[in-house]
């Protein structure tokens, strides 16, 4: 008996083990390196980058050179962005403020987060551009190993978009999409919607000191035509970015977001 | 002041107005001061914001918390703030930036410490020298 009891035991061990190997046999082919800082993909052979952005950058300030994204001259909204439009122009002769979703931790997203006004470090590889600014330390991606945009269908939607630049001469340009609709402002009362679309042309001047982009922001569900802007940001040399977080228990202690000014 | 200088001057205002905010500043008045006196509950050195709770006493003596929103720490380093100018406890004086709906709170320009030295907020001075690298 006992006897008769270890061979079923032997066997099932046998056969367990033999069936772990056969699980082993059939081995997945290893993962295309499509990845941004995939070796292989660091590895292809490119035309040298005409100019190199990684650095830190602060935006310029100045009467020509607004943090804003106002609208132009003459601009004219669709009915659902003039509805904000409207309401944020009353709380402001009303001295309040309308919808600062940013004040609420919201992320400010693209383009506002490119002029917060607080350093944004740039670090640019043969196939990829990574911005993290120290605003919320906002993560934007620029893609520059030639791949195209993404499946709509697939694609999650962020408030800095999906961005994807090529080199045209001395110029990256850079055009993102597929943007987060909801609590996302281009400026006070103008909704950036999930159809905004941005195409900077960015270069480098004075010698690498002057960073300065051209902007031409369309959205069809908020605005019609293009808008049209220019934006300047100074190299600075002495300073590092730090970890910034909008922390739940923030606001409890700011004034400015915390009182009854807000309009929601 | 040379017209060269105002315009300056008048950029270093922006900047400096704009640095700081995470948020919109428009429910604060910007043309009224305020200067209250009382007993610090909690300074918080820290991003985006540094923020001060003062214990401030109303018309019949009772303790109303005001809520002071300040600069990051890198600017309020360049207007000579450590994280230990303030501790829980101490008695000063913060003038502020009132919020217009009149609620006890404001945006900070300058806090008058117990010892009499007054500091600002705008970062406008150099920075401090770093440690010397290995």
């Amino acid at each position: 008996m006992m006897r008769r009891v270890a061979v079923a035991i032997a066997a099932a061990f046998t056969t367990a083990a033999g069936a772990v190997v056969v699980a082993q046999a059939p081995q997945p082919p290893a993962p295309a390196a499509t990845a941004a800082l995939a070796r292989a993909n660091l590895a292809k052979p490119r035309a040298k980058a005409p100019f190199d952005l990684t650095g830190v950058w602060l935006h310029g300030g100045g009467a020509d050179n607004s943090f804003r994204f106002s609208p132009p001259t003459g601009f004219k909204l669709t009915p659902a962005a003039q509805v904000h439009y409207d309401a944020a122009r009353k709380a402001q002769a009303e001295n309040k403020v309308y919808r600062d979703d940013i004040g609420q931790c919201w992320p400010a997203g693209l383009p506002l987060i490119m002029t917060r006004v607080w350093p944004i470090t740039m670090m640019q590889y043969p196939t990829v551009i990574y911005m993290v600014s120290e605003f919320m330390n906002s993560l934007r991606v620029i893609y520059l190993d030639g791949r195209p945009h993404s499946d709509p269908d697939v694609v999650v939607p962020s408030w800095n978009g999906e961005s994807i630049g090529q080199w045209e001469g001395d110029t990256l340009v850079v055009d993102t999409r597929f943007f987060v609709g909801h609590h996302h402002w281009v400026d006070s009362g103008i909704p950036a919607s999930d159809a905004m679309h941005v195409v900077e042309r960015i270069k480098l001047l004075n010698d690498g000191t002057t960073l300065q982009i051209d902007y031409e922001l369309t959205d069809p569900k908020s605005w019609e035509g293009t808008w049209k802007y220019t934006k300047r940001w100074r190299r600075v040399e002495d300073r590092d970015i730090a970890e910034v977080s909008c922390l739940p228990d923030l606001n409890e202690h700011m004034p400015t977001t915390k009182s009854g000014a807000n309009v929601r | 002041m040379s017209r060269r200088a105002f315009r300056f001057a008048c950029v270093m205002m922006m900047v400096a107005t704009a640095a700081w905010a995470h948020h919109s500043g428009a429910g604060v008045d910007r043309t009224k001061t305020v200067t209250i006196t009382g007993v610090v509950k909690e300074f918080r050195w820290t991003n985006p914001h540094s923020w001060i709770d003062l214990e401030v006493p109303d018309a019949k003596g009772a303790p109303v918390v005001w809520s002071v929103e300040m600069n990051p720490p890198p600017y309020l380093v360049r207007s000579g703030w450590k994280a230990s100018t303030l501790k829980t406890g101490d008695k000063v004086s913060v003038t502020l930036n009132p919020i217009r709906t009149g609620e006890p709170g404001g945006i900070f320009v300058s806090v008058t410490l117990a010892d009499g030295r007054v500091l600002d907020g705008r970062g406008a001075g150099p920075a401090p020298p770093r440690p010397a690298q290995p």
